[in-house]
């Protein structure tokens, strides 16, 4: 026992401390003998690999793991330094994508509204550095989350969920409309809730969902379905042009249903090399089947991996149908509830209110989009009929009653509240479809009904009647008070148009209808868009309607419209060139198909619009002429002053050589003379007119044009001598190739002609009459004769003296010229060729040529000038048996020349003769003449 | 002498010495010659190789040879207006002429009219069969060529007036000449132009395929029956051979002449209207406006001989040798019959003037839901699925259905014997 006592004192002894004493030092104290220094850091340490930082000094893993904090206040402020930073370094965006994309996007169900505003911005900010492309990889991400918010319990994640809807619009409507069957469903929640299924059996006629109301919304009911509606409208409208496009239907105006009645069919270019080792299985097209199948059942890869449904393509009448029947009950509900809370009084009901009537403009565009989404023309057919069984008594009741809508005008003095209900608007983003005019709202409410009315059913015109007259009676006010619509209403009242006519079959309609359009069409200072739109609509019409239905043939409006266009054409000038080849586009098939009224106003306008000085032909750019060109084809009568008008055209140089050859082959071939056109009861030209049309082409200048030319006295003339007898005048270089190209055609042409000797009769007595008193002839006209005349002359007809004559004096003042043609070698090469063709062709005009060398007239300095001629002559080969003919009349020229030259030093030129003289004679004579001549 | 495998057919507009004539392909000896007025262009044409039609220039009227009597007119048919071209089913069933825009079409054993087709705006130019008789087309002078389908043309349905099955509408100007390819429904046709172009298009889908430009108005066109190169005759005068066989992916190009294939066969002195190659693609017959025909090797581009005609060739063209044409004693087995010149859908039901009945082919019934190319898929799978059985199935399953199916064939065949007996009772049994 005693033992345990000491035991347990020793193991815990108390220190006594006592007074006096130094207290002795604990087990455990610590030395603090030591001394330290400070380090002092200047800056802080850059750590460069762990990437850029700027907000805060944080980098983007921080403010990454920052988004995960409980707190919203750092959360928003993440989001907002994610901002900074991403503007700052916009490389990093590329890096990080998927990292900041999904963040982001799991914030979009944030509980605090701020960081979901912030969220949005720096997604709006995200998605404009990113091209669609990049993102596909993390879109079923991004629109889960957005799926989720879309249908979150919360309302106001509901409302910003639509923002995020409008930003993703905005930037990817491809990729947001391949989920279209989520989306879909999406919208139809946010606005309406699905029935219980005891009372959906009830009332199965209004589809399985119900219209929801909340309270506690910031906003009212009504505009809350706005809003959505909108965000339906866009999704849709991105649908429908994301759509793959395999019909090519899309016009540039828009228009869908002015294309054609056919699908065109898409070829497949197959390039054989890369199927040779049989790599990939080709698609086979059939053509002609009935129904062609342009979907290709193969892909590289499905579209979209994830998501059920989501390879359920939306074209299909099906499942538009499917969707349209759960979604317009919904709508006509919409609209009910708005109109009904509007206003209850019925005098009035035709004038909404700007909020009703922005609500009405959306479920429209919402229906014409629905209608368009399926691609193929039998489908929509489908559609229309469907449409038209299941909601036309509706649509008729609750659209059609009050149609032409007005706005209601709100009375000044609620100012206040209207400003306080703006703000609101702005708030919920509605602003955009707020404010809709009545024009716009009643032409969509038309298109809407129009394609309700089925094509070619007599049974059910009567009981269209009603409403369908409603629509004419508006469409025809619309267009013919006198106002002027923007292209947009146009386009679309035109579809209203095009189809009403089309279906409804009936004459009085039809012109009804057109005059309207018609009276829009001849107001004056339309804008180009506008006016364009309209001859786009009536050349259309008469092109692709006018066989099919007799009614539109029979039109006299389009009649009038076709007679007007070759007056516009004329009036127009050159002033808008894209107009002016519209306007061909539409009288070229109408010329060829031979439309009477147009031909006779084209008859009539003829002469304007091909008149050398401003006519069209001469105006317009290269592809308008050409077109103008080919019009004269189907033209039933040449008079002579338009043939003469041509004439001048192909001459004056202001349309191109080519398309020249190509009017003068016009004119050959309408002739009777060419023998090509068979039916030989009317002559479209006269033989007389065509002769003179090529003789007039042939010379290139009218007579009063050489007339003109005898008096003047210009530099460019060359004076007329011995060796020169005609005056010459000098044409540039441009205007005699020109003309040189259309000698060649108008040659080729009349060679051409049956009775050669007749032809070159006339061509004879032409020449004669027309041209051989003159002094002063330019030297395209000469070069022309010269290659006219060989080419035409008949072996066994004779010219006559005085052809021969001025031939030989033009061939001399060509040689002449020839000389003095340093320049250009092509001008040389065609005078030569004329001179030889001419000389070498007509034996008696080479002698005639040779005796009108008389020596003893000359005087000094021409002697070089003759010699170098003669030579000139002798060099060629196939003209020596010719010069050899006349061997006696060559050795006198040139004894002559040797004994006139008195000089006493050979010349070159006198050397350069002789030995060609010599050479010539060589083979004959063995040089005899020469010894005679020394 | 033995009988020519191919002879040469032409004729002028002048018609001196005779209408039409018939010449020996490799010397252009002439053999034989019809007589009595002259004949359009492009509306010359033998019909079943018994008679030759041909209509007469600037009249309404056709001129009818049998192929053995030369020198005597058989008959003339009347004609609702003058006859601008021409064109007999290489079947012999059918006559088609266009007369002014509109194409009439006759059925040659009875000799009715069965469809006026006015769906050109303007005077037709040219009319061509494809080898089978089953399509045709049509070109005006109103730029179109259209594509028609033969049995849809001659069903009988007065609600539908006939459409043709493609408008082919890329011309500007109006069409010249057109030639059909071999092959049937798949075969492709040129079409040439005024426009300085010609076109080659797909009958089965009136797609084009190929355009080539040229500097001159294009008057005449033809392939050889390989379709190795395309022959187009120019209003200058010059033929063109364009090579089919090139590599180029372009569908429009512009013919420049080179060293493979793209070449020029000059020697005309004015147009070039008729075309036509050899069975066996080595001679090119050439007709042109300076009244000559000329016969050219295709691969040396030489002429071998010409004939001078006395007018502009309006017609040229090789054609097999029908049996009959050196037979002088032959008659054709069917008599002509006379043709009518109204369209009558209220008598063609009693036949009582000619003693036959017409026979026309109902609305189709159907729509064809099935495409051709399905049933041919289908048919791959069942060979296909056959074959599998037959090698690898069990042998007596077979054996059964073999059997089974020998049955239902004997079956078959004694029905239809009985309806062929029934019928034959029925339609011998005097009134």
């Amino acid at each position: 026992m005693k033992a345990k006592k000491q035991k347990r004192q020793g193991d815990f002894q108390k220190v006594q401390l006592k007074v006096g004493k130094k207290k002795p030092k604990a087990d455990n104290a610590t030395n603090v003998n030591f001394r330290s220094k400070a380090i002092h850091l200047p800056e802080q340490l850059k750590h460069v690999d762990s990437g850029p930082t700027k907000h805060r000094q944080l980098d983007i893993m921080d403010l990454l793991s920052k988004l995960h904090h409980i707190n919203s206040n750092i959360k928003q402020g993440a989001l907002v330094g994610l901002r900074e930073l991403l503007s700052a370094q916009p490389s990093m965006i590329e890096l990080h994508a998927s990292a900041v994309l999904s963040e982001v996007a799991a914030l979009f169900t944030d509980k605090d509204g701020s960081v979901r505003a912030a969220a949005v911005r720096l997604l709006r900010f995200i998605t404009q550095c990113i091209p669609a492309e990049r993102v596909v990889p993390f879109f079923p991400l991004l629109s889960a989350h957005l799926t989720c918010a879309m249908t979150h319990i919360s309302e106001a994640i509901q409302e910003d969920a639509l923002r995020v809807l409008d930003v993703l619009l905005e930037h990817y409507p491809g990729l947001l409309s391949q989920r279209h069957t989520v989306l879909l469903t999406n919208f139809l929640e946010l606005i309406s809730q699905k029935r219980k299924a005891a009372t959906g059996q009830d009332k199965s006629g209004k589809g399985g969902f119900a219209l929801t109301i909340s309270t506690n919304r910031s906003v009212t009911a009504q505009q809350w379905r706005l809003t959505v509606l909108l965000r339906l409208g866009s999704f849709l409208q991105a649908v429908v042009e994301e759509r793959p496009l395999d019909e090519g239907v899309t016009s540039s105006i828009g228009l869908g249903m002015w294309a054609g009645e056919k699908g065109s069919v898409t070829s497949v270019d197959v390039s054989w090399e890369e199927h040779v080792f049989g790599k990939g299985r080709i698609q086979v097209f059939e053509n002609s089947g009935a129904v062609p199948t342009p979907h290709s059942a193969y892909r590289l890869r499905p579209d979209s991996k994830a998501g059920a449904g989501m390879n359920k393509e939306l074209c299909s009448a099906e499942t538009v149908q499917g969707f349209a029947g759960t979604l317009v009950p919904l709508l006509l509900e919409i609209w009910v509830e708005a109109a009904g809370g509007d206003h209850v009084q019925t005098d009035s009901g035709h004038l909404l209110s700007a909020e009703a009537m922005a609500l009405m403009f959306q479920i429209l565009t919402i229906l014409q989009l629905l209608r368009r989404v399926s691609p193929h023309r039998d489908q929509k057919d489908i559609l229309d009929a469907w449409f038209r069984n299941s909601y036309l008594a509706d649509f008729k009741h609750h659209f059609m009653k009050n149609f032409p809508y007005g706005l209601l005008e709100v009375a000044r003095h609620k100012k206040k509240a209207d400003g306080k209900r703006i703000r609101q608007q702005v708030a919920a983003g509605t602003v955009a479809g707020g404010n809709v005019e009545p024009l716009a709202l009643n032409v969509t409410l038309c298109q809407v009904m129009v394609t309700l009315s089925l094509r070619g059913q007599d049974h059910v015109e009567a009981e269209d009647a009603d409403w369908l007259g409603t629509i004419r009676v508006f469409i025809r006010e619309t267009l013919s008070n006198g106002g002027k619509l923007s292209s947009k209403h146009l386009a679309a009242l035109l579809e209203v148009v095009w189809r009403m006519i089309v279906t409804q079959r009936s004459r009085v309609v039809t012109d009804d209808l057109l005059q309207a359009v018609y009276v829009q069409y001849q107001q004056r200072n339309l804008a180009v868009s506008v006016r364009s739109l309209l001859l786009c609509f009536f050349s259309q019409f008469y092109i692709q309607e006018h066989q099919n239905h007799p009614h539109i043939a029979r039109s006299r409006i389009l009649a009038r419209w076709l007679a007007s266009l070759p007056v516009q054409l004329v009036q127009l000038g050159s002033r808008n060139p894209q107009l002016s080849a519209q306007l061909l586009e539409t009288i070229h098939p109408a010329a060829a198909r031979g439309n009477k009224d147009l031909l006779q106003s084209l008859q009539k306008n003829a002469c304007s619009i091909y008149d050398p000085q401003e006519g069209c032909v001469v105006v317009l750019p290269v592809e308008s002429q050409k077109r103008l060109v080919q019009i004269l084809h189907s033209l039933p009568a040449f008079p002579a002053e338009l043939l003469a008008c041509l004439s001048q055209v192909c001459n004056t140089g202001r349309v191109s050589a080519s398309l020249a050859t190509m009017l003068i082959r016009t004119i050959h071939l309408r002739s009777p003379l060419c023998g090509w056109s068979s039916s030989s009861q009317d002559v479209p030209v006269k033989d007389v007119d065509y002769l003179s049309f090529f003789f007039t082409t042939l010379t290139g200048f009218s007579s009063e044009m050489l007339q003109a030319l005898q008096d003047t006295d210009e530099d460019s003339l060359l004076p007329s001598s011995i060796l020169s007898p005609l005056s010459v005048f000098a044409t540039t270089l441009e205007q005699f190739l020109h003309h040189w190209d259309i000698v060649e055609e108008v040659c080729h042409c009349l060679d051409t002609l049956g009775s050669r000797a007749q032809c070159f009769d006339v061509i004879q007595n032409a020449i004669i009459k027309n041209l051989c008193g003159l002094v002063v002839v330019p030297d395209c006209v000469c070069a022309a004769i010269l290659r006219c005349v060989p080419r035409l002359l008949d072996v066994n007809f004779l010219p006559s003296d005085t052809l021969l004559h001025f031939l030989s004096d033009c061939c001399l003042s060509m040689l002449n010229l020839l000389l003095q043609l340093e320049q250009s070698a092509h001008k040389r090469d065609a005078v030569w060729e004329a001179c030889f063709a001419a000389l070498s062709t007509v034996p008696r005009l080479l002698r005639l040529v040779l005796q009108s060398f008389r020596v003893c007239d000359l005087c000094e300095e021409e002697l070089p000038v003759l010699a170098q001629i003669l030579s000139l002559l002798l060099q060629h080969t196939q003209l020596r048996n010719h010069m050899m003919a006349n061997a006696s009349l060559l050795q006198h020229i040139i004894q002559d020349l040797t004994h006139f030259y008195g000089g006493e030093t050979r010349e070159q030129w006198l050397t350069d003769l002789l030995y060609c003289y010599s050479v010539t004679l060589f083979g004959h004579r063995a040089n005899m003449g020469m010894r005679d001549i020394y | 002498m033995s009988a020519p495998v191919e002879v040469v057919l032409s004729a002028d507009s002048a018609g001196q010495l005779f209408n039409c004539a018939v010449f020996d392909p490799h010397s252009g000896s002439e053999f034989l010659s019809y007589r009595g007025g002259n004949t359009s262009s492009r509306s010359l044409t033998v019909l079943n190789g018994e008679y030759i039609l041909g209509a007469q220039l600037g009249k309404n009227f056709i001129n009818v040879w049998e192929i053995q009597r030369k020198d005597q007119l058989q008959q003339k048919i009347v004609c609702p207006g003058i006859v601008t071209c021409l064109c007999a089913s290489p079947d012999g069933l059918y006559v088609l002429a266009g007369i002014a825009e509109a194409i009439y079409l006759w059925e040659m054993s009875t000799g009715n009219l069965l469809a006026i087709l006015s769906r050109h705006y303007q005077d037709v130019s040219c009319i061509r069969f494809t080898d089978d008789s089953s399509h045709f087309v049509s070109g005006g002078k109103d730029n179109l060529a259209l594509i028609w389908n033969l049995s849809s043309v001659v069903q009988l349905d007065s609600s539908r007036t006939p459409e043709p099955c493609h408008i082919l509408s890329r011309h500007s100007l109006p069409i010249t000449d057109i030639h059909c390819g071999l092959m049937g429904p798949q075969a492709r046709v040129a079409t040439a132009s005024l426009d300085q172009t010609v076109k080659v298009w797909e009958v089965s889908s009136g797609e084009m395929l190929l355009s080539v430009l040229f500097d001159v108005g294009i008057m005449s066109v033809t392939f050889d029956p390989c379709e190795y190169f395309l022959f187009c005759g120019g209003s200058d005068g010059n033929i063109f051979q364009v090579s089919l066989c090139s590599t180029s992916l372009s569908r429009d190009k512009t013919f420049q002449t080179d060293s493979d294939g793209n070449q020029v066969f000059k020697g005309h002195r004015n147009l070039v209207t008729c075309l036509s190659v050899s069975m066996d693609g080595t001679l090119l017959l050439s007709g042109s406006n300076d009244e000559t025909v000329r016969m050219w090797d295709v691969q040396s581009k030489q002429c071998i001989w010409s004939i001078n005609h006395k007018g502009h060739v309006t017609n040229a063209v090789i054609i097999p040798a029908p049996a009959n044409m050196f037979l002088a004693d032959s008659h054709p087995a069917v008599p002509l019959p006379r043709f009518s010149r109204h369209l009558n859908p209220s008598e063609q039901g009693d036949g009582t003037g000619s003693g036959g009945m017409c026979l026309r082919l109902g609305a189709s019934t159907q729509v064809t839901s099935e495409t051709s190319l399905k049933v041919l898929e289908r048919c791959d799978d069942k060979c296909g699925s056959v074959l599998c059985q037959s090698v690898f199935g069990d042998g007596e399953n077979t054996k059964v259905r073999v059997s089974e199916l020998e049955e239902e064939v004997k079956t078959l065949k004694k029905i239809n014997k009985d309806l062929y007996e029934f019928s034959t009772q029925l339609l011998t049994k005097p009134n």
